[in-house]
């Protein structure tokens, strides 16, 4: 099975908005999250090809629920578990 | 061998039909298609090994793909230009035939 994200070609997802969007972020957390992607591959932590994994193997639930960066942020957590920055379930509660 | 030699442009295409269990750069809809080669479009690290957190991901030569909806959709008069890695790729000699 290809991931949630291979959705190319698939019917029912409506036209792609191309509206021209004056507003970057919709919300502080968002340019934070981007901040926080740039300074964590700047240091090598991990490359865009295992952000982007990151991000496709997200429970397909998950995936269609999140926003845009929503899922940045969920990629750059997982990422951070993974290669032991943080441990699991530190970011919890 | 130089850099694009191995698929001119022009070079009948068959793309991989597996399914990797990591990042690929091939979509769904594009597998196990056949296509024609454009152009050759410069060399580039293997997406799918470094998307693994590999440090050997091998430098491929990347080409322009070009495939008719038809053979993609079974429907459509336009084509659909992909940027493919080389080791997606094996030469089509059925296509080339037709």
């Amino acid at each position: 099975m290809a991931r949630i994200n291979d959705v190319g070609g698939t019917e029912g997802f409506g036209a792609v908005d191309i509206t021209d969007d004056a507003e970057p972020f919709h919300a502080d957390w968002e340019a934070r999250v981007v901040g926080l992607l740039g300074a964590l591959r700047a240091q090598g932590i991990f490359n865009t090809n295992e952000f982007r994994d990151a991000i496709e193997s997200m429970p397909p639930r998950e995936y269609l629920a999140a926003s845009y960066y929503e899922r940045w942020f969920e990629a750059i957590c997982t990422l951070l578990e993974r290669k032991g920055v943080i441990k699991p379930g530190e970011l919890d509660g | 061998m130089a850099d694009g030699d191995r698929f001119p442009p022009g070079t009948a295409v068959r793309t991989f039909h597996h399914d990797p269990p990591h990042h690929t750069r091939l979509p769904r809809y594009a597998r196990g298609k056949r296509g024609v080669v454009v152009e050759p479009e410069g060399r580039a690290e293997l997406a799918d090994v470094s998307a693994q957190g590999r440090g050997d991901a091998p430098v491929e030569q990347v080409y322009a793909v070009r495939f008719a909806a038809r053979d993609l959709w079974g429907e459509g008069d336009h084509h659909v230009v992909l940027d493919l890695w080389e080791s997606y790729l094996e030469a089509d000699e059925e296509g080339a035939a037709r």
